[in-house]
């Protein structure tokens, strides 16, 4: 088996009002593994990503590549796991484009010639290289999704993780970034209600419902699995649904 | 939904434009300095001043119209200062008007002081407002952060230039979903609905808030939002900053 690159055991978590967002989530990723989550609205989703590079702390033991999620350990964590969160308003918070991608390498303490040149990598990553002097807010929505990608992956992260990556993004737009997650090398985790999606670029899914891990396996298992998809408020996917 | 930018006029390529953006700061700042410090009744400088940023105006490139228009902002300003002055200051009375037992004086003294108000606000607002037209708000931002201003200002005004528009699209969302159900109904009511779209925006952006801040620790953050130090002194800068101050105090001079 390769490695480990994350390994939660029993996360507990309840919002500050009392609600139980998790409940007994033991999960392991392995090195370059694509993992899907997938369950309905409210299932905790992005709540367990959020414990991925510490923002939030439920009661448990995580290991990010052999490393425990604690303070001091925050700031490898988070250079080690790109968080890229749903909507790309929060994620550009910088005028420019430039300063928005090298936000982490600053941060990172690199130097003035490393930082231009991950950023200028990151960018050709995501096919943006012409954008560094755009101010955020005048992109378009897609263009936004993936400047959004390009500002963890200037922090050269050994784990991407995403919520709801394809959510408003137009066919094409959606189809690129199929792609690009398809080749791109890296653990990956994503959160999302795009089962198609899932089903082309992830080899294993879990199946979370309010808070619980109710299934985990290959994706074509789950996903063949009609009852247990019905039962939390998903389907098969369609082009999955005419072979049965 | 497009805004206009605050600074579409940055994108523009003149002598001003290509100034080092923490020159421009200074330089202008220095411009009004001297304006400020101009005697009231010296009219010959406050003239030259006029000339001085006319010829800046004029290399900007920028569309002469845009600016004029804005300038007008500042009248109301002025205005609500000054008005009253010319008729409460004492001094040789340059005219009166009697209203039955009320009467109204003004005097040569006031009016100075409402003239030297005027002209300066007049002035100062032209050199600010070439400043953030021909300056990205982003580099206007960094140049203040290199000239040491407080981080914590320098954040604010970032966030502000970034989410500002996004704020203002959320209401228009809301007002428009608003607009789609409002079918008659009593003026009163429409201003409660008003009220809670404005609670439900505060609440909106404090949840965004709380989302960036999450995004801003994903990315390593402990307090200090860096960006590079990129900025560099060429020989046009300093020229450019050399030529304002003998042009400000040979105006000053001339003035006096």
């Amino acid at each position: 088996m390769a490695q480990k690159a994350i390994e939660i055991k029993g996360l507990n978590y309840s919002y500050p009002d009392g609600t139980k967002a998790l409940s007994n989530v033991s999960l392991d990723v392995f090195g370059e593994e694509s993992l899907g989550i997938i369950g309905p609205n409210g299932a905790g989703k992005s709540t367990l990503l959020l414990h991925l590079n510490g923002i939030l702390r439920g009661n448990s033991y995580i290991k990010i590549f052999g490393m425990e999620v604690k303070d001091e350990n925050l700031p490898q964590i988070r250079s080690k796991v790109g968080l890229v969160f749903q909507d790309p308003e929060n994620q550009l918070f910088m005028p420019t484009v430039f300063d928005d991608v090298a936000f982490g390498p600053i941060n990172m303490g690199l130097s003035k010639d490393e930082v231009k040149a991950s950023v200028s990598e990151a960018l050709k990553k995501v096919d943006m290289p012409d954008f560094t002097k755009r101010m955020s807010y005048h992109l378009s929505f897609g263009e936004k999704k993936r400047i959004s990608i390009a500002t963890v992956l200037s922090m050269k992260p050994k784990i991407l993780v995403l919520d709801e990556p394809s959510s408003n993004l137009d066919p094409k737009h959606r189809r690129e970034l199929i792609n690009f997650l398809k080749e791109l090398k890296l653990t990956k985790v994503i959160a999302t209600h795009d089962l198609e999606l899932v089903l082309e670029t992830c080899s294993r899914v879990i199946v979370l419902d309010k808070g619980r891990l109710i299934a985990m396996g290959n994706t074509l298992d789950i996903f063949r699995d009609r009852p247990l998809l019905e039962a939390h408020n998903l389907e098969v996917p369609y082009s999955l649904s005419s072979i049965q | 939904m497009k805004h206009a930018y605050i600074d579409r006029y940055s994108d523009m390529d003149s002598l001003i434009h290509r100034l080092d953006p923490r020159v421009k700061v200074i330089s202008f700042f220095i411009f009004i300095l001297f304006v400020l410090f101009t005697r009231p009744t010296s009219f010959r400088a406050f003239a030259l001043y006029g000339v001085l940023i006319a010829i800046l105006v004029l290399l900007s490139k920028i569309d002469l119209e845009f600016i004029l228009k804005r300038s007008l902002v500042i009248i109301p300003f002025v205005l609500a200062v000054a008005i009253f002055i010319p008729f409460f200051k004492k001094g040789e009375i340059a005219g009166g008007y009697s209203f039955g037992t009320l009467k109204l004086t003004v005097t040569y003294d006031g009016l100075t002081i409402f003239w030297n108000c005027f002209v300066k606000a007049y002035l100062s607002i032209l050199c600010m407002i070439l400043l953030m037209a021909s300056t990205k708000f982003s580099d206007l931002i960094k140049a203040f952060e290199r000239l040491k201003l407080p981080r914590l200002i320098t954040m604010i005004l970032s966030f502000m230039y970034r989410y500002i528009f996004v704020v203002q699209d959320e209401l228009m969302k809301m007002r428009q979903a608003k607009e789609a159900r409002s079918v008659g109904g009593s003026s009163w009511f429409h201003a409660r609905a008003l009220a809670n779209m404005i609670g439900n925006l505060f609440i909106k952006s404090y949840e965004r808030a709380e989302s960036v801040y999450f995004s801003m620790c994903s990315r390593g953050f402990n307090g200090k939002a860096r960006t590079i130090d990129d900025f560099q002194l060429k020989g046009l800068d300093l020229f450019f900053f050399l030529a304002m101050i003998v042009l400000l105090t040979s105006i000053r001079l001339i003035g006096n």
